[in-house]
Protein backbone atom coordinates (compact mmCIF):
# COMPACT_ATOMS: atom_id res chain seq x y z
CA UNK A 1 0.00 0.00 0.00
CA UNK A 2 2.91 2.23 0.79
CA UNK A 3 4.38 1.38 -2.52
CA UNK A 4 1.46 2.61 -3.93
CA UNK A 5 1.39 5.94 -2.36
CA UNK A 6 4.81 6.52 -3.19
CA UNK A 7 4.60 5.94 -6.43
CA UNK A 8 1.44 7.79 -7.00
CA UNK A 9 3.38 10.96 -4.98
CA UNK A 10 6.39 11.13 -7.19
CA UNK A 11 4.50 10.46 -10.23
CA UNK A 12 1.96 13.83 -9.38
CA UNK A 13 5.43 15.40 -8.19
CA UNK A 14 6.58 14.69 -12.39
CA UNK A 15 3.31 15.84 -13.63
CA UNK A 16 3.16 19.03 -11.21
CA UNK A 17 6.44 20.06 -12.55
CA UNK A 18 5.87 19.81 -16.29
CA UNK A 19 2.85 21.98 -15.72
CA UNK A 20 4.48 24.27 -14.23
CA UNK A 21 7.12 24.55 -16.55
CA UNK A 22 4.57 24.68 -19.27
CA UNK A 23 3.20 27.78 -17.47
CA UNK A 24 6.41 29.17 -16.95
CA UNK A 25 7.06 29.00 -20.28
CA UNK A 26 3.94 30.15 -21.94
CA UNK A 27 3.79 33.55 -19.63
CA UNK A 28 7.73 33.71 -20.46
CA UNK A 29 6.29 35.26 -24.12
CA UNK A 30 3.08 37.26 -22.42
CA UNK A 31 5.44 39.90 -23.07
CA UNK A 32 5.65 38.99 -26.70
CA UNK A 33 1.70 38.51 -26.59
CA UNK A 34 1.31 42.73 -25.58
CA UNK A 35 3.53 43.65 -28.45
CA UNK A 36 1.49 41.30 -30.63
CA UNK A 37 -1.69 42.99 -29.24
CA UNK A 38 -0.30 46.01 -30.03
CA UNK A 39 0.86 45.37 -33.79
CA UNK A 40 -2.68 43.98 -34.10
CA UNK A 41 -3.87 47.43 -33.45
CA UNK A 42 -1.83 49.62 -35.89
CA UNK A 43 -1.51 49.91 -39.62
CA UNK A 44 2.18 49.75 -40.47
CA UNK A 45 2.54 50.75 -44.18
CA UNK A 46 6.22 50.81 -43.96
CA UNK A 47 6.20 47.13 -42.53
CA UNK A 48 8.40 48.38 -39.40
CA UNK A 49 6.77 45.26 -37.76
CA UNK A 50 7.34 42.95 -40.18
CA UNK A 51 9.84 40.95 -37.87
CA UNK A 52 7.58 40.94 -35.05
CA UNK A 53 6.99 37.13 -35.25
CA UNK A 54 4.66 36.11 -32.37
CA UNK A 55 5.74 32.29 -32.63
CA UNK A 56 9.22 33.57 -31.37
CA UNK A 57 9.61 32.57 -27.81
CA UNK A 58 10.43 35.83 -26.56
CA UNK A 59 10.01 39.03 -28.62
CA UNK A 60 14.04 40.32 -27.90
CA UNK A 61 15.25 39.51 -31.48
CA UNK A 62 12.09 41.55 -32.76
CA UNK A 63 13.10 44.42 -34.40
CA UNK A 64 12.75 47.86 -32.71
CA UNK A 65 12.16 46.02 -29.39
CA UNK A 66 15.20 45.78 -26.91
CA UNK A 67 15.63 43.24 -24.21
CA UNK A 68 17.66 43.06 -20.64
CA UNK A 69 19.79 39.93 -20.15
CA UNK A 70 16.93 38.21 -18.24
CA UNK A 71 14.68 38.59 -21.91
CA UNK A 72 12.13 40.88 -20.62
CA UNK A 73 11.49 44.24 -22.67
CA UNK A 74 13.04 47.09 -21.42
CA UNK A 75 12.86 49.12 -25.12
CA UNK A 76 10.18 49.95 -27.55
CA UNK A 77 11.45 52.33 -30.33
CA UNK A 78 8.91 52.90 -32.91
CA UNK A 79 9.20 56.73 -33.36
CA UNK A 80 8.86 58.40 -37.06
CA UNK A 81 7.42 54.97 -38.58
CA UNK A 82 4.38 56.40 -39.94
CA UNK A 83 2.12 54.23 -37.92
CA UNK A 84 -1.47 55.07 -37.55
CA UNK A 85 -4.02 53.30 -34.81
CA UNK A 86 -4.52 52.65 -31.38
CA UNK A 87 -2.62 51.96 -28.50
CA UNK A 88 -3.68 48.97 -26.34
CA UNK A 89 -3.78 48.49 -21.99
CA UNK A 90 -1.32 45.46 -22.64
CA UNK A 91 1.27 47.86 -23.17
CA UNK A 92 1.34 47.89 -18.75
CA UNK A 93 2.12 44.38 -18.94
CA UNK A 94 6.22 45.07 -19.90
CA UNK A 95 6.70 46.09 -16.41
CA UNK A 96 10.37 46.17 -16.84
CA UNK A 97 9.97 48.57 -19.73
CA UNK A 98 12.09 51.72 -19.56
CA UNK A 99 11.73 53.74 -23.42
CA UNK A 100 8.16 53.71 -24.70
CA UNK A 101 9.34 55.94 -27.77
CA UNK A 102 6.11 55.76 -30.17
CA UNK A 103 6.69 59.63 -31.25
CA UNK A 104 5.96 61.42 -34.39
CA UNK A 105 3.29 58.67 -35.78
CA UNK A 106 -0.42 58.95 -36.82
CA UNK A 107 -1.54 57.12 -33.59
CA UNK A 108 -5.17 58.12 -32.53
CA UNK A 109 -7.70 57.33 -29.50
CA UNK A 110 -6.23 57.31 -25.58
CA UNK A 111 -3.52 57.06 -23.86
CA UNK A 112 -4.13 53.58 -21.73
CA UNK A 113 -4.54 53.78 -17.96
CA UNK A 114 -2.44 50.50 -17.97
CA UNK A 115 0.62 52.81 -18.98
CA UNK A 116 0.73 53.40 -14.54
CA UNK A 117 1.57 50.38 -14.42
CA UNK A 118 5.02 50.55 -15.56
CA UNK A 119 6.91 51.41 -12.63
CA UNK A 120 10.52 51.33 -14.03
CA UNK A 121 9.25 53.84 -17.21
CA UNK A 122 12.48 56.52 -17.42
CA UNK A 123 11.13 57.97 -20.76
CA UNK A 124 7.10 58.46 -22.36
CA UNK A 125 7.45 59.52 -25.78
CA UNK A 126 3.96 59.75 -27.88
CA UNK A 127 4.21 63.41 -28.96
CA UNK A 128 3.42 64.72 -32.54
CA UNK A 129 0.37 61.80 -32.88
CA UNK A 130 -3.62 62.41 -32.49
CA UNK A 131 -4.07 61.34 -29.65
CA UNK A 132 -6.95 62.08 -27.82
CA UNK A 133 -8.67 61.77 -23.77
CA UNK A 134 -7.04 62.89 -20.75
CA UNK A 135 -3.88 62.36 -19.31
CA UNK A 136 -4.57 59.40 -17.26
CA UNK A 137 -3.97 60.11 -13.57
CA UNK A 138 -2.18 57.08 -13.11
CA UNK A 139 1.26 58.16 -14.80
CA UNK A 140 1.70 59.90 -11.73
CA UNK A 141 2.76 56.25 -10.34
CA UNK A 142 5.34 56.52 -12.48
CA UNK A 143 8.20 56.88 -9.39
CA UNK A 144 11.68 56.78 -12.08
CA UNK A 145 9.74 58.79 -14.81
CA UNK A 146 12.29 61.42 -16.42
CA UNK A 147 10.90 62.82 -19.82
CA UNK A 148 7.08 62.99 -20.25
CA UNK A 149 6.79 64.42 -23.67
CA UNK A 150 2.96 64.47 -24.81
CA UNK A 151 3.26 67.65 -26.66
CA UNK A 152 1.56 68.00 -30.64
CA UNK A 153 -1.33 65.64 -29.67
CA UNK A 154 -5.43 66.60 -29.28
CA UNK A 155 -5.20 65.74 -25.59
CA UNK A 156 -8.10 67.05 -23.23
CA UNK A 157 -9.00 67.22 -19.88
CA UNK A 158 -6.20 68.79 -17.03
CA UNK A 159 -2.93 68.09 -15.70
CA UNK A 160 -2.99 65.27 -13.55
CA UNK A 161 -1.96 66.50 -9.79
CA UNK A 162 -0.46 62.79 -9.04
CA UNK A 163 2.55 63.86 -11.93
CA UNK A 164 3.67 66.59 -9.13
CA UNK A 165 4.60 63.80 -6.78
CA UNK A 166 6.93 62.42 -9.79
CA UNK A 167 10.52 63.84 -8.11
CA UNK A 168 12.41 62.04 -10.99
CA UNK A 169 10.98 64.30 -13.84
CA UNK A 170 13.18 66.26 -15.91
CA UNK A 171 11.82 67.31 -18.62
CA UNK A 172 7.97 68.03 -19.61
CA UNK A 173 6.12 68.86 -22.91
CA UNK A 174 2.25 69.31 -22.69
CA UNK A 175 2.45 71.92 -25.46
CA UNK A 176 0.45 72.06 -28.55
CA UNK A 177 -2.72 70.33 -26.93
CA UNK A 178 -6.55 71.26 -25.81
CA UNK A 179 -5.45 70.71 -22.31
CA UNK A 180 -7.36 72.88 -19.65
CA UNK A 181 -7.83 74.31 -16.14
CA UNK A 182 -4.72 74.97 -13.94
CA UNK A 183 -1.37 74.57 -14.18
CA UNK A 184 0.67 72.89 -11.07
CA UNK A 185 3.35 74.82 -9.69
CA UNK A 186 4.49 72.69 -6.69
CA UNK A 187 5.99 69.41 -6.00
CA UNK A 188 8.41 68.37 -9.51
CA UNK A 189 6.50 71.15 -10.97
CA UNK A 190 8.22 73.81 -9.74
CA UNK A 191 10.76 72.86 -12.78
CA UNK A 192 8.67 73.76 -15.49
CA UNK A 193 8.15 76.66 -17.11
CA UNK A 194 5.25 78.29 -19.57
CA UNK A 195 7.80 76.59 -22.49
CA UNK A 196 6.06 72.91 -21.25
CA UNK A 197 2.42 74.25 -21.43
CA UNK A 198 2.48 77.12 -24.55
CA UNK A 199 -0.66 76.19 -26.96
CA UNK A 200 -3.13 74.96 -24.80
CA UNK A 201 -5.74 77.83 -24.79
CA UNK A 202 -7.90 76.39 -22.13
CA UNK A 203 -4.69 76.14 -19.38
CA UNK A 204 -4.79 78.32 -16.71
CA UNK A 205 -1.48 80.14 -15.94
CA UNK A 206 -0.66 80.28 -11.89
CA UNK A 207 -1.48 83.38 -9.71
CA UNK A 208 1.45 85.74 -10.06
CA UNK A 209 2.58 85.04 -12.93
CA UNK A 210 4.30 87.62 -15.06
CA UNK A 211 2.42 88.76 -18.14
CA UNK A 212 4.47 86.41 -20.52
CA UNK A 213 7.28 87.73 -22.56
CA UNK A 214 6.40 86.11 -25.62
CA UNK A 215 7.39 82.36 -25.43
CA UNK A 216 9.03 80.05 -27.83
CA UNK A 217 6.67 80.82 -31.12
CA UNK A 218 4.34 78.56 -32.23
CA UNK A 219 5.03 75.54 -34.46
CA UNK A 220 5.46 75.86 -38.21
CA UNK A 221 1.99 74.30 -38.78
CA UNK A 222 0.18 76.45 -36.92
CA UNK A 223 1.91 79.64 -37.94
CA UNK A 224 -0.58 82.47 -38.72
CA UNK A 225 0.95 85.62 -39.66
CA UNK A 226 2.82 83.80 -42.70
CA UNK A 227 0.68 82.34 -44.69
CA UNK A 228 -1.58 85.66 -44.36
CA UNK A 229 1.04 87.63 -46.41
CA UNK A 230 1.16 85.66 -49.36
CA UNK A 231 -2.84 85.30 -49.40
CA UNK A 232 -2.60 89.08 -49.31
CA UNK A 233 -0.50 89.39 -52.59
CA UNK A 234 -2.21 86.86 -53.78
CA UNK A 235 -5.80 89.13 -53.28
CA UNK A 236 -3.73 92.15 -54.56
CA UNK A 237 -2.40 90.32 -57.76
CA UNK A 238 -6.42 88.45 -58.71
CA UNK A 239 -7.19 92.58 -57.75
CA UNK A 240 -5.05 94.14 -60.06
CA UNK A 241 -6.01 91.59 -63.05
CA UNK A 242 -9.30 92.77 -62.07
CA UNK A 243 -9.00 96.31 -62.77
CA UNK A 244 -8.44 96.56 -65.92
CA UNK B 1 -2.30 94.70 -68.06
CA UNK B 2 -1.11 91.29 -69.27
CA UNK B 3 2.31 91.90 -68.30
CA UNK B 4 1.86 93.29 -64.80
CA UNK B 5 -0.23 89.99 -64.45
CA UNK B 6 2.23 87.67 -65.40
CA UNK B 7 4.69 89.46 -63.50
CA UNK B 8 2.71 89.19 -60.19
CA UNK B 9 1.98 85.32 -60.06
CA UNK B 10 5.29 84.22 -60.07
CA UNK B 11 6.27 86.78 -57.91
CA UNK B 12 3.51 85.94 -55.59
CA UNK B 13 4.04 82.08 -55.85
CA UNK B 14 7.94 82.46 -54.83
CA UNK B 15 7.33 85.32 -52.03
CA UNK B 16 4.63 82.40 -51.17
CA UNK B 17 7.17 79.22 -51.15
CA UNK B 18 9.83 81.74 -49.74
CA UNK B 19 7.90 82.74 -46.48
CA UNK B 20 6.34 79.36 -46.54
CA UNK B 21 10.20 78.13 -45.79
CA UNK B 22 11.27 80.24 -43.09
CA UNK B 23 8.07 79.75 -41.09
CA UNK B 24 9.10 76.36 -40.80
CA UNK B 25 12.40 76.68 -39.99
CA UNK B 26 11.52 79.65 -37.51
CA UNK B 27 12.15 79.12 -34.16
CA UNK B 28 14.87 76.18 -34.34
CA UNK B 29 17.17 78.88 -36.91
CA UNK B 30 17.76 81.25 -33.51
CA UNK B 31 19.11 77.89 -31.39
CA UNK B 32 21.67 77.83 -34.29
CA UNK B 33 22.51 81.21 -34.18
CA UNK B 34 22.68 80.73 -30.38
CA UNK B 35 25.46 78.31 -29.93
CA UNK B 36 27.52 79.69 -33.11
CA UNK B 37 27.16 82.87 -31.57
CA UNK B 38 28.61 81.47 -27.64
CA UNK B 39 31.20 79.55 -29.40
CA UNK B 40 32.63 82.53 -31.68
CA UNK B 41 32.21 84.62 -28.41
CA UNK B 42 34.34 82.58 -26.05
CA UNK B 43 38.02 80.90 -25.98
CA UNK B 44 38.26 77.79 -25.77
CA UNK B 45 42.15 76.67 -25.56
CA UNK B 46 41.23 72.94 -25.04
CA UNK B 47 39.13 72.73 -27.65
CA UNK B 48 36.54 71.66 -25.91
CA UNK B 49 33.56 72.28 -28.16
CA UNK B 50 35.01 70.70 -30.50
CA UNK B 51 32.07 68.35 -31.10
CA UNK B 52 29.94 71.88 -32.13
CA UNK B 53 30.25 71.43 -35.71
CA UNK B 54 27.48 73.58 -37.56
CA UNK B 55 28.91 72.51 -41.23
CA UNK B 56 26.33 69.96 -41.87
CA UNK B 57 23.06 70.87 -40.69
CA UNK B 58 20.35 68.04 -40.24
CA UNK B 59 17.16 67.97 -37.65
CA UNK B 60 18.48 68.00 -34.08
CA UNK B 61 22.24 68.39 -35.17
CA UNK B 62 23.03 70.98 -32.13
CA UNK B 63 21.48 68.00 -29.93
CA UNK B 64 24.62 65.59 -30.21
CA UNK B 65 26.69 69.04 -29.20
CA UNK B 66 28.62 68.24 -25.68
CA UNK B 67 26.92 70.26 -22.94
CA UNK B 68 23.83 71.02 -25.25
CA UNK B 69 20.45 69.55 -24.13
CA UNK B 70 17.48 69.70 -26.59
CA UNK B 71 13.88 69.51 -25.92
CA UNK B 72 13.74 67.06 -28.60
CA UNK B 73 16.30 64.50 -29.56
CA UNK B 74 15.60 65.79 -33.32
CA UNK B 75 14.40 69.39 -32.93
CA UNK B 76 17.13 72.06 -32.98
CA UNK B 77 15.42 73.63 -29.29
CA UNK B 78 18.05 73.81 -26.35
CA UNK B 79 16.45 72.80 -23.23
CA UNK B 80 19.72 73.09 -20.64
CA UNK B 81 23.67 74.03 -21.43
CA UNK B 82 26.19 72.43 -19.57
CA UNK B 83 29.27 73.60 -19.92
CA UNK B 84 31.13 73.43 -16.77
CA UNK B 85 34.67 72.87 -15.92
CA UNK B 86 35.71 73.28 -19.82
CA UNK B 87 38.50 76.41 -19.29
CA UNK B 88 36.59 79.04 -21.32
CA UNK B 89 37.43 82.23 -21.23
CA UNK B 90 35.83 85.58 -22.18
CA UNK B 91 32.58 87.53 -21.51
CA UNK B 92 29.11 85.99 -20.39
CA UNK B 93 28.01 84.93 -23.37
CA UNK B 94 24.62 86.94 -23.89
CA UNK B 95 24.37 85.69 -26.96
CA UNK B 96 22.50 83.11 -24.83
CA UNK B 97 19.09 84.75 -25.32
CA UNK B 98 19.16 83.57 -29.11
CA UNK B 99 18.67 80.43 -27.18
CA UNK B 100 14.28 80.94 -26.29
CA UNK B 101 13.55 77.54 -24.69
CA UNK B 102 16.40 77.33 -22.68
CA UNK B 103 15.96 76.63 -18.44
CA UNK B 104 19.35 75.75 -17.13
CA UNK B 105 22.70 77.36 -17.96
CA UNK B 106 25.77 75.60 -16.01
CA UNK B 107 28.99 77.62 -16.53
CA UNK B 108 30.60 76.83 -13.81
CA UNK B 109 34.33 75.88 -13.59
CA UNK B 110 35.80 78.13 -15.80
CA UNK B 111 38.05 81.42 -16.62
CA UNK B 112 34.73 83.69 -17.32
CA UNK B 113 35.11 87.50 -16.32
CA UNK B 114 33.12 90.53 -16.25
CA UNK B 115 30.07 91.26 -15.14
CA UNK B 116 26.05 89.18 -14.93
CA UNK B 117 23.94 90.83 -16.86
CA UNK B 118 22.13 93.66 -16.10
CA UNK B 119 19.20 92.31 -17.87
CA UNK B 120 19.67 88.37 -17.13
CA UNK B 121 15.91 87.46 -17.14
CA UNK B 122 14.98 89.51 -20.45
CA UNK B 123 17.32 87.49 -21.87
CA UNK B 124 16.69 84.07 -20.06
CA UNK B 125 13.49 84.36 -18.92
CA UNK B 126 12.45 80.89 -18.26
CA UNK B 127 15.70 80.01 -16.76
CA UNK B 128 14.84 78.04 -13.75
CA UNK B 129 18.54 76.92 -12.44
CA UNK B 130 21.65 79.01 -12.97
CA UNK B 131 25.03 78.01 -11.76
CA UNK B 132 28.18 80.57 -12.43
CA UNK B 133 30.24 79.16 -9.27
CA UNK B 134 34.01 79.35 -9.68
CA UNK B 135 34.64 81.32 -12.12
CA UNK B 136 35.93 85.28 -12.28
CA UNK B 137 32.31 87.47 -12.75
CA UNK B 138 32.81 90.76 -11.15
CA UNK B 139 30.28 93.78 -10.15
CA UNK B 140 27.24 93.19 -8.57
CA UNK B 141 24.06 90.43 -8.18
CA UNK B 142 22.15 92.24 -10.95
CA UNK B 143 18.28 93.36 -10.08
CA UNK B 144 16.95 91.78 -12.70
CA UNK B 145 17.66 88.56 -11.17
CA UNK B 146 14.78 88.82 -9.52
CA UNK B 147 12.77 88.69 -12.61
CA UNK B 148 13.46 85.55 -13.35
CA UNK B 149 10.34 84.00 -11.56
CA UNK B 150 11.04 80.33 -12.73
CA UNK B 151 14.12 80.12 -11.12
CA UNK B 152 15.08 77.21 -8.28
CA UNK B 153 18.57 77.16 -7.93
CA UNK B 154 21.07 79.95 -7.65
CA UNK B 155 25.06 79.18 -7.75
CA UNK B 156 26.78 81.85 -7.84
CA UNK B 157 30.12 80.84 -5.17
CA UNK B 158 33.46 81.67 -5.69
CA UNK B 159 33.57 84.48 -7.95
CA UNK B 160 34.30 88.09 -6.99
CA UNK B 161 31.17 89.67 -6.92
CA UNK B 162 30.54 92.75 -4.83
CA UNK B 163 28.08 95.33 -3.60
CA UNK B 164 24.23 94.05 -1.63
CA UNK B 165 22.76 90.99 -2.69
CA UNK B 166 19.41 92.29 -4.20
CA UNK B 167 16.52 92.17 -1.07
CA UNK B 168 14.12 92.08 -3.98
CA UNK B 169 15.02 88.09 -4.17
CA UNK B 170 13.47 87.16 -1.52
CA UNK B 171 10.25 87.68 -3.94
CA UNK B 172 11.01 84.58 -5.93
CA UNK B 173 8.68 82.01 -5.37
CA UNK B 174 10.04 78.90 -6.67
CA UNK B 175 13.65 79.51 -5.16
CA UNK B 176 15.24 76.74 -3.83
CA UNK B 177 18.84 77.31 -3.55
CA UNK B 178 20.51 80.12 -2.96
CA UNK B 179 24.38 79.69 -2.60
CA UNK B 180 26.89 82.79 -2.98
CA UNK B 181 30.26 81.86 -0.83
CA UNK B 182 33.46 83.22 -1.30
CA UNK B 183 32.80 86.37 -2.90
CA UNK B 184 33.33 90.15 -1.47
CA UNK B 185 29.57 90.78 -1.17
CA UNK B 186 28.10 92.94 1.20
CA UNK B 187 25.05 94.04 3.37
CA UNK B 188 22.01 92.26 4.65
CA UNK B 189 20.81 88.92 3.15
CA UNK B 190 17.03 88.67 1.54
CA UNK B 191 15.16 88.27 4.08
CA UNK B 192 13.02 85.03 2.03
CA UNK B 193 9.70 84.03 2.94
CA UNK B 194 10.14 80.62 1.74
CA UNK B 195 12.06 79.13 5.28
CA UNK B 196 13.15 76.10 3.18
CA UNK B 197 15.58 78.21 0.74
CA UNK B 198 19.32 76.61 0.84
CA UNK B 199 21.47 79.34 1.49
CA UNK B 200 25.14 79.48 1.71
CA UNK B 201 26.84 83.02 2.45
CA UNK B 202 30.26 81.93 4.01
CA UNK B 203 33.50 83.67 3.19
CA UNK B 204 32.11 87.30 2.34
CA UNK B 205 33.30 89.29 4.60
CA UNK B 206 30.47 92.09 4.63
CA UNK B 207 27.57 90.03 4.50
CA UNK B 208 25.35 90.54 7.64
CA UNK B 209 22.10 88.90 9.12
CA UNK B 210 20.59 85.95 10.48
CA UNK B 211 23.45 83.43 11.68
CA UNK B 212 26.13 86.28 10.34
CA UNK B 213 27.47 89.24 11.65
CA UNK B 214 24.62 91.84 13.43
CA UNK B 215 23.50 94.12 10.51
CA UNK B 216 24.63 97.71 11.43
CA UNK B 217 21.27 100.08 12.30
CA UNK B 218 21.42 102.55 9.44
Amino acid sequence: MERLTSSFMSSFFVWAILVLDLVLKASGNQEGDALNALKSNLLDPNNVLQSWDATLVNPCTWLHVTCNSDNSVTRVDLGNADLCGQLVSQLGQLTNLQYLELYSNNLSGKIPEELGNLTNLVSLDLYLNNLTGPIPTTLGNLAKLRFLRLNNNTLTGGIPMSLTNVFSLEVLDLSNNYLEGEIPVNGSFSLFTPISYQNNPGLIPPKNAPSPVSPTPPPASSGLLMPVLPLLLLYADSNFSLSY
Amino acid sequence: MVKSRQIFSPLSSVTFLFLIISDITYGTDTDIFCLKSIKDSLKDPQNYLQSWNFNHKTEGFICSFIGVECWHPDENRVLNLKLSQMTLTGLFPRAIGNCTSLTGLDLSANNLSGIIPENIATLLPFLTSLDLSSNDFSGVIPLSLANCTYINTIKLDQNQLSGQIPQQLSLLQRLKTFTVSNNSLVGPVPNFTNAHVLVNYSNNKGLCGPSLKHCPNN
